[in-house]
């Protein structure tokens, strides 16, 4: 899984968001590190809607224009949390061979 | 309220393919907008008079368009049509880049005795080697060439766009200086050589993006040394028999191999049986088309000896008869090539 559709499936795990709400909760989510642009977005969202791990939640109109909201859905769910526990296991493995995990425990 | 801003959003999105827009047009516009909209009218109403699309906005629906049109798994048929045929082209522009970069090392190899059991070259065959720092990058780039049609025909995309990426570099600046200087430091090319057959398919690997299907490596790795033995076998024999007034030059060679490939795959593309040969025939169009290019470019280079002419101008009409073969089987393609489904890594291309 991509950076980018790692942060995008995150920024949905909570609530269903609009296509700008994912960027803007992305950006917070990365500390600002990760910025989407609106071409990258959605080539994201297609890839990730081709694999059934997001979905459509609804449609609302907002000043006249139309905001589709996405959601994660079951597989999504799983896809994420797989995810996530690989990259923790990763990273736990990176503090130990940089001798951080033992500091962190005494301090 | 936002009409003119949107507008421009509009005209930004039709760089996507209709089906595609069709899907996400309204939705992007609306992501588009939210990031300038504030919800005040009045700020609004000038906010929509005053702002257009960022570049990096631009280049990312430029790069999403790219990778759509040049479609992969669960593309529809003719963008996956079209993306397999840019990148089968890029594939065999790199391993015409292999072919010489192999030359290039072979020479250098015979010519400074590098391995001192083999057999010297006929002196004939002994070129000068190009010596300091510029030889140096003349080198390096052949090696870079060679390591970037590995890593793409096994699949390692951004490593092999990394690799091209440099291996042009010391040719652009060595034109730069020939420019500047009226002297060419090494035995780099000419701009159409550096635009049309070093620059285009290193634009052209965006093709190779994360839904492309991987190529099948062993057929491509085996074309290079094979590649090698076919085209300098005959050429070195013609060279080393004194017939080298027919060794055609590299714009000729590129249409005559085409050509041969064009003929060889004639009887497959016309064949009732024979299935999923579009892509095939299209991307032998798309080769056809840079070699003539090629050569038309290069004829102004004869302007002051007819028979060189005449011999430039049978070399198009050869490629434009042997392409005319496939051509037919290469619009069909376009309807005809289903597409593998969305997203496995396990196609092969």
């Amino acid at each position: 899984m991509t950076g980018q559709a790692f942060f995008v499936l995150t920024a949905l795990a909570d609530e269903p968001r609009h296509g700008y709400g994912i960027v803007g909760e992305v950006a917070e989510l990365s500390g600002g590190r990760v910025r989407l642009k609106i071409g990258s977005l959605y080539g994201v969202l297609d890839r990730l809607a081709a694999e059934g791990l997001i979905e459509p939640d609804r449609e609302e109109a907002h000043d006249g224009r139309l905001r589709r909201y996405y959601r994660l859905t079951r597989d999504g769910r799983g896809a994420l949390a797989e995810e996530a526990e690989l990259r923790a296991a990763t990273a736990r493995v990176v503090r130990v061979k940089l001798g951080l995990a033992g500091a962190e425990a005494a301090g | 309220m936002s009409g003119e801003l949107e507008r421009r959003y509009r005209r930004v999105l039709r760089l996507l393919p209709g089906y595609y827009r069709a899907q996400w047009e309204q939705d992007m516009i609306g992501a588009f907008l939210d990031g300038w909209l504030t919800g005040d009218p009045e700020s609004d109403e000038y906010i929509s008079r005053v702002a257009r699309p960022g570049w990096a906005e631009v280049t990312s629906v430029a790069g999403l368009a790219a990778r759509l049109y040049l479609g992969g798994a669960g593309a529809p048929r003719r963008y996956f049509a079209w993306g397999q045929a840019v990148r089968r082209a890029v594939l065999a522009v790199l391993l015409v880049h292999a072919v010489l970069a192999v030359d290039i090392l072979v020479f250098l190899e015979r010519g400074r005795r590098l391995v001192g059991w083999l057999p010297p070259p006929p002196a004939s065959l002994v070129i000068a080697a190009p010596g300091g720092v510029w030889g140096m990058a003349y080198y390096l780039a052949s090696v870079a060439w060679i390591a970037s049609f590995v890593t793409l025909a096994v699949g390692h995309y951004r490593t092999a766009r990394v690799l091209a990426a440099l291996a042009i570099v010391p040719g652009l600046a060595a034109l730069i200086q020939a420019q500047l200087t009226g002297i060419m430091p090494a035995p780099f090319a000419s701009w159409p050589f550096w635009v049309l057959i070093d620059l285009a398919p290193v634009l052209a690997m965006t093709a190779f993006h994360r839904n492309a299907p991987p190529a099948v490596p062993l057929p491509w790795l085996l074309a290079l040394p094979a590649g090698y033995l076919l085209v300098y076998g005959p050429l070195l024999a013609l060279q080393a028999t004194g017939n080298s007034a027919w060794l055609p030059d590299f714009p000729g060679l590129c249409c005559i191999l085409v050509s041969l490939a064009c003929l060889a795959h004639a009887p497959r593309a016309w064949s009732r049986r024979a299935g999923g040969t579009g892509p095939w025939s299209l991307t032998l169009v798309l080769l056809a088309a840079v070699a003539g290019a090629y050569r038309i470019v290069t004829l102004s280079y004869y302007l002051h000896d007819p028979h060189l002419i005449t011999v430039s101008l049978t070399e198009l009409l050869i490629v434009l008869a042997t392409v005319v073969l496939v051509a037919p089987d290469a619009v069909r393609a376009q309807t005809a090539t289903p597409a593998p489904p969305p997203y496995p890594r396990a196609m092969t291309a």
